[in-house]
């Protein structure tokens, strides 16, 4: 089923390279993983929710290497497709299309499809920016039906046996124009990503800057500090993925103060009083 | 018969037909004279005065004096020079009689500063002032009587000088004229003999500018000049009068400030100022003299050097030639000067720091702490008293208005820094969090059983202590509880302090890293400045020696020898509040064991006696924490003889500030009380308990209260903290249900109308000072907007035929540029290529898909929702007429011309009368309409709002037309009745708004608010003439729209400056229409700007 080739002007991947093949490293937060797997059993659709660098993305990386399922080469995993949205995407885009070929045309299948029929884990990321008409499009996958209309081919998949939908909705900055419709929410369940906590995110530094535990725990004090800003021109918190740039700048040498300030102060917020407030944070916890 | 007799025989007869004393006085004076002249002399001389008693009609008076004061003259005198000095007298007497008489009298002193040479001088100085009238006579006669001690201090040239000024006078007033004479004397004595001249230079440019001011500067002028050093007078009042004879009627103002200025610098610093003011005066002497005005304000900032770089740049622009950018630097009144000056000085202002401190001390304690100068506390008159020490009462952050321990700008705020983590630290690592009776991390509680202890003890007391009633009163916070448990407050509450604070101080270390270095620095500096700890009594110095143990300085303890355990032990004890999770509860505990050490240590001085007082040795400062055990080791019994001191607690640090647990636990306590979160078990505090525990708190200084009787004192303080403890309760006083029948508008009951349906909604309000909201502050009544006439729609419609055509014509115009692309379109107008070859391959791979390959501009694309929002508030009730007529009025000139003033006022009735006088408000309805008509050619989707309202629960909300509502009459009629109404509340009526425009699906979206400019209601702000709370919140409003993805903007039709929000919207869009008159023709122009970016 899975294609190799290469044709001219589209390039495609083997569903096998999306396979997580190596265990990526994710901490739980809470039981984000059990509900998952739950999920993931009983094929109920996921919505990840939560600001922006939390660890969703790796989350559900992780959630792929994990799951065992009825793959055939006994590889581990379950493939991930993931498809970043954007407001131009059309349905096309995601259920594929045909190309031509010389004379001939060829039927291209789209992320989605090809999700569908080797029940992968189709991860539409940052699912809100979609127009909504695209995104009605996959009312049909998501409830009972489990079935995709492939209108262009006069087609109907049903969903291969490991395929789940998984969404990612960062409910922080869209604005409420760009709200998901309620027909399209009310078909998900929702796991809420929060920030670590300071002692799970020292241990999420250490591991993914090499940063030593002792600058990972001030990173994230820093983090913690800084989140309690939030109101204040700071549309969200600092990220974890911020505070793992700023460790894997230390780890290379650079001063941690410099480091925050790049990764962290300027990173952030543009206005000059939040920045300098954000600074003397700083400054107070890294003596250089 | 002598000669003498022979002469005055000879001619008494004669000249008793001009007086009747003339003869006596000729006698007189040939008495006096025989001795001097001879016979033929004396014989001359009778003559004289014979021909001048006939010179003119009253000259025989001068001849009276003339006998008279002969005798004396001539001693002075020569025969010939005495018969030249009657010449003066004679032709003195030509002009006036009086004044040759007065001339004459003063000549014999006059003699004393005068050669004869000088006399006729002298003389004609006086004759200058005589001008035939009679004040003037009057005048030169004071003159002369007047001069001759004048002559004593000031030269013949210094008084032409005096007679210049004089003389001038007199053009204006005589009177002024007489009374500066007469006190030339008093003043010029006065004076030191160096100073004379310039002062009367400095008196003679006064009253050539200011002929007024002389008598000021008379009277004023010596007082004024004498703080300024000896050596440097001449130089300034040279440099006054350069200034004054420049400038005019101004400089003698800019000499007393100047004067009083240099009054407050140093007598040897003076010099250079005005040296540096005189350099700079030929270019600007306005700005030499606010130099010198300023002088004080910047050297109290700057070191001589720095405010030699801040006049620097003040010389550079009288250099470019831009005199009145030095002056206004000079003045302190340009920003150029206050940047520089900030720039160069070391000193560091709170109002320039307090709000990123603020952010600073929220991040690290997660709390809504506030920053406020601790002047703000002290006036609140609760129980702090220094104005200049940082401190905490639970939820904001009290600091030094400025900052100035260090030489370097960046130092001083590191200072402040401190100050906040540390203040910060109280809150994050709670210090007013103490529970009666919990352990801590590392000490077991024995709060109990001191408790029990001292229950016992006091019931098995036979005396009963009338004034220790502790134990029957009901403790009202937890921290006064433990207070309660020891007999000397004072002493327990300066332990807890030390080791609390020493606890607080570990944590910053341990948690902030990065300002250790400047935690340390600040310790060091105070330990530096620790007073003498030997002149102290023995407890005392324990209690300080702690402290020091408690900056980090265990090395600068110093204690006698032979009770070297007792101090280790205490800081032993210390040391246990540095482990890693010490909590206050642990601190209670250190301190309890600290005190029962300290108590038994008599206050004496032992400083005389040969005691050893030691630093302390290595192990000492490197001491294992460890709480005191019960059993002594042998050590020499303390001192006990000696008188005991009193026991003061060691001054607090200065980075530490004031700590007063006991009231912070108290007020937490009312303001929970006030909120109506008492936990159930304890009921709220009467007045009894509370004035109970003021009494018996340490923390109020005693001396507070000595003025006047203790409980009135208490009572009003008590006011204050109930007061304050109130002050945020953040909840509105009742709730209706979201939708409730209501009259609207309070008061307006006189005509009887129907109940108007309202809904109500919560918001929050931001209260800049607090950088803060406040939570559901707000309630905004929505109800439709009242109908009246359909004709006054129509009416509008026929007044503005053309502008509405026009209007409708330019919004069609804008139609397509705007317009978005619908795509995959059956028939449209352009062929998008990309579908086009989508549809080509699929039609060839045979899949029929519609030929979608068209796009189209399309109106139903158009996705703007726009709200706009009037103010209807009473302001809006305001003439333009009238507001006009301010400007154009003294713009026209009728002076000349009665009849044009007339005519003019007449056209303007008439003109009235056909046409009734405009008001703000009428043209928002006139905008209205047109923007109406504009919009349904074009056919956005838009609502029409109008707010006004009273007081923070009563924000009217008019809808005249919703943004869902299709337009229809009864829109039209709505429009009809916007009116004034009341006061301006803008934030909350934003805040309505962009929640019904974020409710409202829309690509676009935007607020318009047109209002005149003046946010203003009862409590938006202090008072109400205050602004800035008002003009706060609403830019805050209109910042949330922003951040919902809202445009807003304003347009005020304001011309009178009451615009307070212009200044505020730097980043909104915003505009101030200015011929008000055009507003309806702008407000579409500007719609259709703002809709097609
Ligand atoms: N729980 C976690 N375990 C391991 N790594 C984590 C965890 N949370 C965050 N990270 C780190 O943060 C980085 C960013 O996380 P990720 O890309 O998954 O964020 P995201 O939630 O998907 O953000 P966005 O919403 O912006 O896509 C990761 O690359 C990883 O380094
Ligand atoms: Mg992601």
């Amino acid at each position: 089923m899975t294609t190799t080739e290469q044709s001219q002007g589209f390039k495609q991947l083997a569903v096998e390279d999306f396979r997580i093949s190596e265990e990526p490293f994710y901490l739980p937060i809470s039981d984000e993983v059990e509900l998952f797997e739950s999920a993931y059993e009983q094929k109920i659709p996921v919505l990840l929710k939560g600001p922006t660098g939390v660890g969703k993305t790796r989350f559900i990386e992780y959630m792929s290497w994990k799951l065992h399922k009825n793959i055939q080469d006994g590889q581990s995993g379950v493939p991930l497709i993931t498809v970043a949205c954007h407001e131009d995407l059309t349905a096309s885009d995601l259920v594929g299309r045909y190309l031509l070929e010389g004379e001939e045309t060829r039927w291209v299948d789209g992320p989605i499809t090809r999700a569908t029929k080797v029940g992968a884990i189709c991860y539409l990321d940052e699912v809100v920016e979609a127009r909504k008409d695209t995104t009605v499009l996959i009312h049909p996958l998501t409830d009972y039906r489990r079935l995709l209309p492939v209108e262009k081919r006069g087609e109907l998949l049903e969903a291969a046996d490991g395929f789940i939908l998984v969404m990612s909705y960062n409910p922080g900055y869209q604005s409420a124009l760009k709200d998901l419709k309620h027909s399209t929410r009310q078909r998900f369940i929702a796991i809420e990503f929060g920030y670590p906590d300071r002692d799970q995110e020292t241990e999420i530094i250490t591991k993914e800057s090499g940063v030593n535990p002792s600058i990972a725990s001030e990173l994230a004090k820093l983090a913690e500090k800084v989140r309690n800003l939030k109101e204040h021109g700071l549309g969200e918190g600092v990220s974890t993925r911020l505070l793992v740039y700023a460790g894997k700048l230390i780890h290379q040498g650079i001063s941690p103060r410099r480091a925050c300030e790049v990764a962290v102060v300027w990173a952030l917020t543009d206005d000059l009083e939040v920045q300098r407030s954000i600074e003397e944070v700083v400054t107070s916890i890294f003596e250089e | 018969m002598s000669s003498v007799e022979a002469l005055h025989d000879q001619y008494s007869q004669e000249l008793k037909g001009f007086g009747a004393s003339l003869p006596d006085d000729l006698l007189q004076g040939l008495q006096g004279l025989s001795e001097i002249y001879d016979q033929s002399q004396l014989e001359q001389w009778v003559k004289i005065g014979v021909s001048l008693a006939h010179h003119s009609l009253r000259s025989w008076e001068a001849t009276s004096e003339f006998f008279r004061v002969s005798p004396e003259v001539a001693k002075k005198l020569t025969f010939s020079e005495l018969k030249q000095w009657s010449e003066i007298g004679t032709y003195l007497a030509t002009d006036a009689s009086l004044m040759s008489v007065a001339f004459i009298k003063a000549t014999p002193i006059a003699l004393d500063s005068l050669n004869f040479d000088e006399l006729d001088k002298w003389a004609k100085q006086g004759q200058r002032l005589c001008r035939g009238n009679w004040k003037s006579i009057a005048l030169a006669a004071l003159y002369f009587q007047q001069s001759a001690s004048l002559l004593n201090v000031l030269s013949l040239e210094l008084i032409d000088r005096l007679v210049d000024i004089i003389d001038q006078l007199t053009e204006r007033s005589y009177e002024l004229a007489n009374s500066v004479l007469e006190s030339s004397y008093d003043i010029f004595s006065n004076l030191a003999e160096e100073d004379r001249e310039p002062f009367l230079l400095f008196a003679k440019s006064v009253t050539r500018a200011s002929w007024a001011d002389t008598r000021l500067y008379f009277e004023r002028g010596p007082k004024l000049i004498e703080s300024i050093s000896s050596h440097e007078r001449t130089i300034f009042l040279d440099l006054a009068s350069k200034v004054t004879m420049d400038v005019g009627r101004q400089g003698f103002p800019l000499f007393v400030d100047a004067a009083q200025s240099l009054e407050e610098i140093p007598l040897e610093d003076q010099k250079a100022l005005l040296i540096f003011a005189t350099n700079i005066a030929p270019s600007s002497a306005i700005a030499s003299m606010e130099y010198l005005k300023s002088a004080p304000f910047v050297r109290s900032r700057l070191t001589t050097e720095q405010m030699e770089r801040w006049s620097e740049v003040g010389v550079e622009l009288l250099k470019m030639g831009n005199a009145e950018g030095a002056e206004a630097y000079f003045r302190l009144e340009s920003s150029r000067a206050e940047e520089m000056l900030a720039a160069l000085s070391a000193r560091v202002e709170l109002p320039s720091v307090s709000s990123m401190l603020r952010m600073y001390a929220k991040a690290l304690s997660g709390e809504q702490v506030a920053v406020l100068s601790s002047e703000d506390l002290v006036d609140r008159n609760i129980g702090w008293i220094s104005e200049a020490a940082p401190t905490t009462e639970g939820t904001t952050i009290y600091l030094p208005p400025f900052v100035n321990t260090f030489e370097e700008q960046d130092s001083n705020f590191q200072v402040y820094k401190v100050f906040t983590t540390h203040q910060t630290g109280r809150l994050e690592f709670g210090s007013f969090n103490y529970t009666f009776n919990i352990n801590g991390q590392h000490t077991e509680s024995s709060a109990e059983l001191r408790e029990s202890d001292q229950l016992q003890h006091r019931l098995s007391s036979d005396v009963e202590n009338e004034e220790d009633d502790r134990s029957s009163q009901t403790v009202s916070t937890e921290i006064q509880r433990y207070f309660n448990l020891f007999d000397d407050r004072l002493l327990i509450s300066g332990i807890f302090t030390i080791v609390e604070d020493t606890r607080v101080g570990s944590y910053v270390d341990r948690e902030y890293g990065g300002i250790r270095k400047w935690l340390q620095r600040l310790q060091n500096w105070e330990v530096d400045r620790r007073p003498e700890v030997r002149a102290m009594g023995l407890r005392q110095a324990f209690v300080e020696n702690l402290l020091r143990a408690s900056l980090g300085r265990p090395d600068t303890i110093r204690w006698p020898q032979d009770q070297y355990t007792t101090m280790q032990k205490g800081i032993r004890a210390l040391q246990i509040v540095n482990l890693e999770d010490a909590t206050v509860q642990d601190s209670a505990e250190v301190a309890s064991a600290l005190y029962d050490i300290a108590v038994l240590i008599p206050n004496i001085p032992l400083e005389s006696a040969d005691v050893e007082w030691e630093p302390p040795d290595e192990e000492m400062i490197q001491i294992a924490p460890d709480m005191p055990g019960g059993g002594e080791g042998g050590e020499a019994p303390m001192p006990a003889s000696g008188e005991e001191l009193d026991f003061e607690n060691p001054d607090q640090p200065e980075f530490r500030g004031e700590f007063k647990p006991e009231l912070v636990q108290l007020m937490m306590k009312l303001k929970d009380q006030q909120q109506g979160q008492t936990d159930g078990t304890a009921s709220p505090l009467t007045k009894e308990q509370l004035m109970e525990l003021l009494q018996n708190s340490v923390e109020i200084t005693i001396n507070e209260w000595a003025e006047g009787d203790l409980a009135s004192s208490l009572g009003m303080f008590l006011d204050n903290l109930e007061k304050d403890a109130g002050t945020p309760a953040g909840e509105p006083k009742e709730q209706s249900g979201e939708s409730g029948d209501e009259r609207g508008g309070g008061d307006g009951g006189d005509d009887e109308e129907l109940p108007v349906e309202i809904d109500w909604f919560y918001y929050d309000e931001w209260d800049f000072r607090a950088s803060d909201y406040r939570p559901r502050w707000c309630r905004v009544g929505e109800r439709l907007g009242d109908e009246g006439e359909l004709d006054y729609y129509q009416d509008i419609l026929q007044k503005h035929h053309g502008l509405v055509m026009e209007t409708r014509r330019q919004f069609e115009l804008m139609r397509p540029e705007s317009f978005r692309k619908i795509k995959r379109l059956e028939d449209g107008h352009e062929i998008d290529l990309d579908e086009a070859i989508q549809f080509y391959v699929d039609k060839k791979a045979g899949v029929g898909p519609l030929a979608q390959i068209y796009t189209r501009r399309n109106k139903i694309e158009r996705d703007v929702a726009v709200a706009f929002l009037l103010d209807m508030s009473a302001s809006t009730d305001e003439e333009i007429e009238k507001q006009r007529q301010k400007y154009q009025e003294e713009e026209e000139d009728f002076q000349d011309d009665p009849s044009k003033y007339f005519q003019w006022l007449a056209q303007r009735r008439a003109r009235q009368a056909i046409e009734p006088p405009k008001r703000i408000i009428d043209l928002e309805k006139e905008s209205t309409v047109l923007v109406v008509e504009a919009l349904e050619a074009i056919g956005d989707s838009y609502g029409i709002y109008g707010f006004s309202g009273y007081g923070r629960d009563n924000v009217e909300f008019h809808v005249i037309k919703d943004l869902e509502e299709d337009f229809n009459d009864r829109v039209r009629k709505r429009i009809d009745k916007i009116d004034p109404v009341r006061s301006t509340r803008m934030g909350p009526a934003i805040r309505h708004t962009i929640q019904k425009l974020d409710d409202h699906d829309a690509k676009v979206k935007i607020l318009i608010m047109v209002s005149d400019g003046r946010p203003q209601d009862h409590g938006y702000g202090r008072d109400r003439t205050e602004k800035e709370y008002a003009v706060h919140d609403t830019k805050q409003a209109l910042n949330e729209a922003k951040r919902k993805g809202i445009t807003p903007f304003l347009i005020t039709v304001d011309k009178e400056g009451h615009d307070y929000l212009k200044q505020m919207c730097d980043d909104i869009g915003y505009e101030v229409v200015d011929n008000i008159e055009s507003l309806p023709r702008r407000l579409p122009t500007l719609y259709r700007h703002l809709a097609t970016e």
